[in-house]
């Protein structure tokens, strides 16, 4: 006996459609990602990791920005616990970008390692293709669909951070130059791109302001979290008190 | 590199495992087992999505302002120098990341070459 829900993968079988993902992961989002990443295989260079961290980095946190902060806190001398925990506010938005995931994957033979798989996919990409995507397609084939377009993702991601590891003291000096300005300046233009509201701003001239001085007066592992704590709290009241006179 | 008091080469993947993976998977993980959904929009949300901006902001600009490798070699003056051209590109072409990230390049590679060969 089937759910109706559960059985439902409109006339295609779930290895269709999984092949599907990987087809719709291949017309543009998996390049995007995986390009948008080269960076952070010259960062764990820089940081000192090896060649095959640097890969199972993308395949295990599979964030950009915690992957930055993991890499790029490493080589600039923060202490791991400050790095562990920077990457855990920094991933708590994973969250709710699962929480409006799951539901649309979720049928009622799914089992829970099922979930827990595919609730490791998820990250900004997958999560925006996954809510423009996943309506269109019956709720049976729709884990088929998104494992096929994720680990998709994924892989080029991979490749492209294994080949930022190597590009980085093969390329000539000027483009390994422009190889490690692609992280920051990719990061940058995409933060001010999403900014919306007066809180996403004070947040950026916070943390840009806030960068040289923490490393100066603090210094010793931990200037990073206290950038976070001092200039995000500032970011927040600053941006309330602005809300409040609008 | 060591941690847990185990060298060699081994340590680099514990300490992805510990410090960067565990501490971001832990979400995920959770959602999974959160029923009712969080509410995006209330104050403690905007708060911690606050100082996770901030934090990323920092990094980005460590990564500008005290860089590893062959990017130091370009002084500062000329790394934002190419921010600037990326952020005059970024608002002369409709606020495109892609022309933004691109001209940045342009420039910081054509100083890569005045400042580093």
């Amino acid at each position: 006996m089937q759910e109706p829900d559960a059985g439902d993968t409109g006339g295609l079988t779930r290895f269709e459609w999984a092949l599907e993902g990987l087809r719709q992961a291949l017309t543009g989002p998996a390049f995007f990602v995986a390009i948008a990443m080269i960076g952070v295989g010259g960062l764990a260079r820089g940081a000192d990791f090896p060649f095959g961290a640097a890969i199972a980095s993308t395949f295990l946190i599979w964030a950009g920005p915690a992957q930055v902060l993991f890499f790029g806190g490493i080589s600039a001398g923060t202490a791991l616990t400050a790095v562990a925990l920077s990457i855990c506010v920094s991933s708590m938005r994973l969250m709710p970008m699962c929480l409006s995931v799951l539901p649309m994957l979720h049928t009622k033979r799914t089992r829970l390692p099922t979930l827990i798989a595919a609730s490791h996919f998820v990250a900004v990409t997958v999560w925006v293709e996954s809510l423009r995507r996943l309506p269109d397609i019956p709720r049976g084939a729709r884990l088929a669909f998104f494992f096929g377009f994720a680990t998709t993702c994924i892989t080029t991601t991979a490749a492209c951070t294994g080949a930022g590891f190597f590009l980085v003291s093969a390329l000539p000096a000027p483009f390994a130059v422009g190889l490690l300005f692609l992280t920051p300046a990719y990061f940058l233009s995409t933060i001010v791109r999403s900014a919306r509201v007066a809180t996403d701003w004070f947040a950026l001239a916070f943390g840009l302001a806030l960068a040289p001085i923490s490393q100066a007066l603090i210094g010793g592992g931990f200037d990073l979290l206290a950038l976070g704590l001092v200039g995000g709290t500032g970011a927040y009241v600053a941006g309330r008190a602005v809300n409040r006179r609008a | 590199m060591s941690i847990f008091g185990i060298d060699g080469a081994l340590a680099p993947y514990l300490i992805l495992i510990f410090f960067g993976f565990l501490p971001s998977e832990i979400w995920r993980f959770m959602s999974v087992f959160v029923a009712r959904r969080i509410d995006e929009n209330s104050e403690i949300f905007v708060y911690v999505r606050t100082i996770a901006a901030v934090l990323l902001v920092g990094i980005v600009a460590k990564l500008i302002f005290t860089p590893s490798g062959v990017l130091a070699l370009v002084p500062l003056a000329a790394r934002l120098g190419a921010v600037g051209v990326g952020a005059a590109a970024f608002l002369i072409f409709r606020r495109s990341v892609l022309v933004a990230v691109f001209a940045g390049e342009a420039a910081i590679i054509a100083l890569g070459y005045y400042f580093v060969r």
